[in-house]
């Protein structure tokens, strides 16, 4: 079970920074909330307690977002929730209704943030490849004295591991900046035990531009998760898709590529079987939402490769 | 002054009314709400934010309250189940889950009611599919949720007029209760939340237990020292098998179970000693103050080896390792062998299987003024364990009394007496009033489970199909105790061959000890393991054959007049009856499982689910924009 001594709620970013700076062995920064409760029980961590807690749910500067030239910054407290409900960030970020709605359930994307998703650096989590698919950035402050310094590092940067990433102690995530995708279709697809509330065992997001006619493809964005220590970007996937035509077969010749890059240490052969028809998945159904016609059955059995 | 937030007041406002009170060891939410506030309507079925059936509201948003801790809500408005309606009142959400029997155990029904709540609440026109996926993180393992999401569909169009509010209303019974839609009589009492389950209940100068269990799966106990545990502040006892007066031994057969592990451990996760103290949290410290030195003993996993000269013995009574054997014998079988064309020989096996129930282990036992000792418990057997109970502590039968709490989930897991005893015999020793909940952990880790079984099929069958004689030889593992082994293997020899009309047949169901979890009770009792074999062995009969698999079930099924294996002359029969029907509905396409016709009538209709899609919220937008760029 988990018990805590002293539990802070800071109000502001200067606040959450000093309390993290003076952060005892054994304290714990939360969000949601959502992974250490579960995480302190029997089977996984046991019984855990934490001297003090710094929750920064509260903290002013974390919550919403800001809509840039361009850009998008989505702010630490943003729940995934916000992604389904948000008619602003669904127009300019069309793939993350599609993540959020596999994130969890209704419930626990209420809690759960997004920068909490990235600080825990798990290789199957949900929020990094479409992130990457959109060029995050993560922003990091920490206190130099007792002014804030800032930094931002690419967000395939700052995800270094399972469970490790570039946060320094006594740094804090206190937003991720994407590109506005507006006007790309987009997709995020997920395989795991049961429909709700189940970590990945492969995903991927895809955001898919077209030329004006429909027939072209202009801007393809890839990105999987759950098959190796970090998600990755599938950049050659993409240069092989920008500026083609679009056809089912060069879908299919595409989806099949990603199966070599499966190099996770369990259910190898699984993954690999999945991913490959995942991939193609992502970006018809990204086709799809961008306008292209639905392919029939006997579309994909037809370019099956 | 302490920054340390259990000394804390903490100020919320729940259910409209102000509070502030300490914290007081209660770290999540749900702790908070249920053992301070005494709201007991939201439920621990996890613990790990997986079922929802602990669900509130937390400023306007429904939340896991198990996975929230306590001092993140400081401040903020809380809405409970209990909350909903006024006092006495339902809902209309609350009255449909009752008009269309969508509580049945109901542990997890206040979780379900507040996520329809809330879906209803964020979309008041929701279609089935959002209502489905809204209601995704909640978990059901009664109803199948056909009722539930009826339920939600009927509020929301009398909650939109479309209608009438006497849609909730009672339907007349007529003049039979059978085929007419009768309404639960306990539904209010679940679909409010205030119904009291074992783990809810609390008493005056209450105690907590917790369990220390074996690391081992078979191991002689070499000693037990609890000096340390018993002399911690805020301990109220320790109890060993050396606390039972009686005659240590239950089960639903053979009384093969101490109380507690006694001499050694049979399996990993059996109990060795129970503490019962002020909190849940000094139960378990002085768990870590109990010394138990284990000789480990070599382990026995495997069924088949359980039976080998030389392996492990895990009872000394049953020195072959058998729990029961059943043997069942009709007449000739290497007769009907000899008249057969074709003789198909396959094994089955099926695994282990977990009841989860949405309601873990959980109980109550307390020493009355008369000196009753007296156990409220979700038990699915109070008589029996009455009877077992007065033994072990050695008391007269009208000294011992059970009480049968609401069971919030059993499946046949909640007909074992596994926690009961320790509950009691610290009740004994303690004067006190005892609570033990089980975690979700612990109830899949130590709790009885469905016996996997190894069937060994030979069948003898004529060109036509029909069948001249079977050998089925099934063997169960029963795990460290004999639980209703016994009974499981009776049914699964009666049941071995189905429905079906058989001349000759040799049946054998051994269950035997292994050091693996206890096998016990579960839905079909034997059943299912025999009818997996059985009709899998007739499909592969029938491929092998060139047979439709309806048609080798209708050569071979029983009729009125029919003599069972048990030499039961039936009467009525109702497999044709069974076969035809379940023909039409799946669409059969008529031939061999081999064949194949042009077309599957099988997919596609409107009975059949379709793949699992998420996104119905938001897919009318996604469509209104794939329009547009067309």
């Amino acid at each position: 079970m988990l018990s805590y001594g002293t539990y802070l709620l800071p109000g502001t970013l200067k606040e959450a920074l000093e309390a993290v700076a003076t952060l005892p062995p054994g304290g714990r920064v939360l969000a949601g909330a959502t992974d250490i409760v579960p995480y302190a029980r029997e089977g996984r961590g046991g019984d855990v307690h934490l001297p003090v807690v710094v929750d920064l749910s509260r903290v002013a500067e974390f919550k919403g977002h800001q809509v840039g030239p361009g850009t998008v910054r989505l702010n630490a407290s943003l729940v995934f929730q916000d992604f389904l409900e948000d008619a602003t960030l669904r127009e300019h970020l069309p793939c993350m209704p599609h993540c959020a709605i596999w994130f969890a359930d209704d419930q626990v994307r209420e809690q759960a943030t997004l920068a909490g998703n990235i600080a825990n650096a798990s290789p199957a989590a949900d929020g990094v490849p479409p992130l990457l698919a959109m060029n995050g950035m993560v922003e990091l402050a920490r206190l130099e004295g007792r002014e804030v310094a800032r930094r931002s590092l690419r967000l395939d940067d700052f995800i270094q591991g399972p469970g490790k990433s570039a946060l320094a102690p006594g740094e804090l995530i206190t937003a991720v900046t994407v590109e506005s995708m507006r006007g790309y279709g987009g997709s995020f697809q997920k395989v795991g035990q049961r429909r709700s509330l189940v970590i990945s065992k492969v995903s991927a997001a895809a955001l898919v531009k077209t030329d004006p006619s429909g027939t072209r493809f202009e801007d393809v964005r890839l990105a999987i998760g759950g098959v190796g220590p970090v998600p990755v970007r599938l950049t050659d996937i993409e240069a092989m898709l920008n500026g083609q035509p679009i056809t089912r077969r060069l879908v299919a010749e595409a989806g099949a590529i990603p199966a070599d890059r499966v190099a996770s240490r369990s259910m190898v052969e699984y993954r690999k079987r999945v991913v490959s028809g995942f991939v193609a998945a992502a970006i018809e159904d990204a086709l799809v939402a961008c306008g292209a016609p639905m392919p029939t059955d006997a579309d994909r059995e037809e370019a099956h490769v | 002054m302490s920054d340390n937030v259990s000394d804390r007041k903490l100020s919320m406002t729940v259910n409209g009314r102000k509070i502030s009170r300490p914290m007081d060891g209660n770290y999540r939410l749900l702790d908070f709400l249920r053992e301070e506030l005494h709201l007991t309507g939201a439920k621990e079925g996890c613990g790990a934010g997986e079922c929802g059936t602990c669900s509130v509201f937390v400023d306007g948003k429904l939340v896991k309250s198990c996975l929230m801790p306590t001092a993140k809500a400081e401040g903020a408005e809380i809405q409970t189940v209990e909350g909903l309606a006024p006092r006495g009142e339902l809902t209309v959400l609350q009255r449909a889950f009752h008009k269309t029997g969508a509580s049945q155990c109901g542990y997890c029904i206040p979780g379900m009611v507040m996520a329809a709540t809330s879906a209803l609440r964020a979309n008041p026109f929701a279609d089935i599919e959002e209502i489905k996926e809204r209601l995704g993180g909640n978990i059901c393992r009664c109803t199948g949720y056909t009722k539930i999401f009826e339920a939600v569909e009927l509020a929301r169009d009398i909650l939109n007029g479309q209608i009438p509010a006497t849609a909730l209303d009672a339907e007349s019974a007529g003049n039979s209760f059978i085929g007419n839609n009768v309404r639960r009589l306990d539904a209010p009492s679940k679909v409010s939340g205030q119904l009291k389950y074992a783990g809810d209940m609390i008493m005056p100068d209450m105690v907590h237990m917790q369990v220390l269990r074996s690391p081992h799966a078979h191991a002689r106990i070499v000693s037990i020292d609890t000096s340390r545990a018993e002399a911690l502040e805020g301990v109220a006892c320790v109890v060993t098998a050396a606390d039972v007066p009686g005659i240590d031994g239950f089960g639903v057969f053979v009384h093969d179970q101490p109380v507690m592990a006694r001499e050694k451990v049979r399996y990993v996760g059996e109990a060795v000693a129970a503490v019962a103290a002020e909190t849940v949290e000094i139960a378990r410290q002085a768990l870590s103050l109990i010394d138990v030195a284990y000789e480990p003993l070599p382990g026995l996993f495997d069924a088949e080896k359980a039976l080998e000269p030389g392996a492990p013995v895990i009872h000394d009574y049953a020195p072959d390792n058998i729990v029961k054997h059943i043997p069942v014998r009709k007449g000739d079988v290497a007769k009907g062998f000899a008249e057969a064309d074709l003789i198909v020989e396959n094994t089955y096996t099926t695994q282990q299987v977990e009841h989860a129930y949405l309601e873990p282990e959980a109980g109550l036992a307390y020493v009355d003024h008369d000196g009753v000792v007296t156990v409220i418990s979700p038990s699915q057997n109070i008589t029996h364990h009455r009877h077992m109970l007065a033994e072990i502590i050695a008391k007269p039968i009208n000294k011992v009394r059970f009480i049968m709490s609401p069971v919030g989930g059993g499946f046949g897991g909640k007909e074992d007496m596994i926690y009961q005893g320790m509950l009691a015999l610290a009740a004994m020793k303690s004067g006190r009033p005892v609570r033990l909940i089980y975690s979700r952990e612990e109830s899949i880790a130590t709790t009885a489970k469905r016996h996997p079984s190894i069937v060994t099929y030979k069948m003898g069958l004529t060109k036509d199909g029909r069948i001249t004689a079977v050998t089925f030889r099934m063997l169960a593992d029963g795990g460290a105790y004999g639980m209703s082994t016994e009974g499981v293997m009776r049914k699964a020899a009666i049941l071995s061959l189905g429905p079906y009309d058989i001349e000759n047949c040799t049946i054998d169901t051994i269950g035997v000890y292994t050091n693996n979890t206890p096998s016990g009770a579960f839905r079909t009792f034997g059943g299912m393991q025999a009818q997996f074999a059985t009709e899998s062995h007739l499909d592969i009969c029938a491929e092998k054959l060139g047979l439709d698999p309806f048609e080798i079930r209708r050569r071979n099924m029983m009729v009125p007049g029919s003599l069972t294996h048990t030499r039961q002359r039936l009467e009525n029969v109702s497999i044709g009856q069974v076969l035809d029907v379940a023909e039409s509905f799946s669409r059969w396409e008529r031939g061999a499982p081999t064949s194949r016709g042009a077309t599957r009538n099988d997919l596609g209709g409107p009975d059949v689910r379709d793949a699992c899609t998420l996104g119905a919220r938001f897919r009318e937008i996604v469509e209104n924009k794939s329009k547009e760029v067309a």
